[in-house]
């Protein structure tokens, strides 16, 4: 019979997979690298949300432009790791490693679109959050997805949902600006409703968001109704609340308690 | 979102739509010519050796013609966004991968080279960022087939062909020395060269019962005496 005649090298054999060992090694050494460098973004990009949080709560009228100078200025630190990160996602790389890199891109698009909104009491343009992650002569460090720009958008109504709320008890201004977030949010919600069809993950970020929402308007219908008793202008009523703050200022532990109960436990802390 | 930028995502989506749907058209091609190269392949455990040429002939045209499935993908899919889309044809490309390392080594008692798959498959390296071979899609056919060669091993002693276990117990051997190898991690494939050794049981068993019952010779006895 011919074909016993036949058989395979086993060194031929032997060599071509080591060539695939070295291929997949390089794949998962890779994949790591990312994966560390994501969780990197994540890190840097919660703090600067925080940091958003605390100078916007800070009670003057310059806090939100003020907090979100400082919060752009930080995030060039995660715009710098994307920029050293280029090299490895480029070509078709970045489609291969893109579940390694959205989670921290998400992450980043939250504190950027915060910080944005800080600024310009807009959502961020799609354009922009590209324009972010380029090299100063425009070149994209790798291509954004809609997706991401996405759900990194609508991570930012729960921060907006926290920032509105806890606005409420420290600010002279936060019930307008709580309506105003409102507002904002009930939009967004609106905007994304179209996409969740096309985004799987989108969906279930928009349940979180409908709560988010339902949590301000709570909060704007208690606006309404107790300024509603009381036929004073608003910044009377601001005033008046202001008062009485500043008169038990003393007993900090007191004012710190009634924060505490603001902040709601069962927010997720995504 | 002003109207600008609504409009803008609607674009992105809907072209994503538009892709996802000409690539699925094409995908469903390869697929069925790959379900009808396993359908002919099945029947090699029924095929007595003399019978098995026209039986691969009958197989190569189907290989030839998943060449033009691969390069109206390659249209398709946009620069740089092979691993955006290569999911949705991931299986029906390993079922043709493991069709076509069938046939080799049916014909060549060979292990069919990652490039000798590419070029039966028709990829042309003009094209890798848009349409490829990975090597991951490649060592699941491989494992396809020797899930495969296991039966055949049974198989083919049903149908008294008492030599095949034994070449085939030589090349599984090896395969595994090869898989053995590389530095997988926990996914699929690695799942997959663990259970490797179920074939490599089952093909010993046949070996032990045809030589034990002389027959067949084992004329490499030192690579059977190992295990």
């Amino acid at each position: 019979m011919p074909t016993s005649l036949l058989q395979h090298d086993r060194s031929v054999l032997l060599a071509n997979f080591e060539s695939f060992r070295a291929d997949i090694d390089d794949y998962n050494d890779r994949r790591e690298r990312l994966i560390k460098a994501s969780r990197d973004i994540t890190n840097l990009s919660k703090k600067i949300i925080f940091l958003l949080h605390r100078i916007a709560l800070e009670d003057d009228e310059a806090s939100n432009a003020r907090a979100a100078k400082r919060g752009i200025s930080k995030l060039r630190e995660v715009q710098d790791i994307y920029a050293g990160l280029a090299p490895e996602l480029i070509g078709d790389h970045f489609w291969r490693y893109q579940r390694q890199v959205s989670p921290g891109l998400q992450e980043y698009i939250e504190a950027l679109s915060f910080a944005h909104y800080l600024q310009h009491g807009t959502l961020i343009p799609f354009e922009t959050v590209q324009r972010s992650l380029s090299s100063p002569e425009g070149v994209p460090f790798f291509p954004l997805t809609v997706s991401d720009y996405l759900l990194g958008l609508s991570d930012l109504t729960g921060e907006l949902m926290r920032f509105a709320i806890s606005g409420l008890s420290s600010h002279k201004g936060g019930r307008a600006k709580a309506t105003q977030v409102c507002a904002f949010v009930r939009a967004c919600k609106a905007d994304f409703e179209q996409y969740s069809a096309f985004v799987p993950d989108l969906r279930k970020k928009q349940a979180v968001t409908a709560q988010s929402l339902e949590k301000i308007e709570d909060a704007a219908y208690t606006i309404a109704v107790r300024s509603s008793e009381y036929d004073l202008p608003p910044e009377i009523l601001d005033d008046i609340v202001a008062q009485s703050i500043s008169h038990f200022s003393d007993r900090s532990h007191k004012r710190t308690r009634g924060h505490d109960l603001e902040d709601d436990p069962d927010n997720d802390g995504s | 979102m002003d109207n600008n930028d609504l409009e803008k995502i609607n674009d992105l989506l809907d072209k994503d739509v538009e892709i996802r749907e000409k690539i699925k058209e094409q995908v469903n091609e390869l697929d069925k010519k790959a379900r009808t190269m396993a359908g002919i392949l099945n029947r090699v455990h029924s095929t007595p050796p003399g019978a098995l040429p026209p039986l691969l002939d009958s197989v190569r045209p189907v290989l030839q013609s998943c060449q033009d499935t691969m390069s109206q993908l390659a249209s398709i899919v946009p620069e740089n966004q092979f691993w955006r889309w290569k999911d949705m044809w991931t299986n029906s490309l390993r079922t043709a991968i493991s069709a076509v390392a069938m046939v080799q080594y049916l014909t060549k008692r060979d292990l069919v080279s990652l490039q000798q798959v590419s070029d039966t498959l028709g990829f042309k390296v003009e094209w890798a960022n848009r349409v490829a071979l990975p090597v991951e899609d490649y060592l699941h056919g491989v494992i396809s087939l020797v899930n495969d060669l296991s039966r055949l091993a049974v198989n083919s002693v049903t149908l008294g062909n008492f030599e095949e276990p034994i070449k085939i117990s030589i090349f599984v051997k090896d395969l595994f020395a090869g898989f053995s190898m590389l530095n997988l991690k926990n996914d699929v494939l690695r799942r997959r060269f663990d259970g490797l050794k179920y074939d490599i049981k089952k093909i010993e068993e046949v070996v032990y019962d045809v030589s034990l019952r002389k027959l067949a010779t084992v004329k490499t006895a030192s690579a059977d005496m190992e295990s």
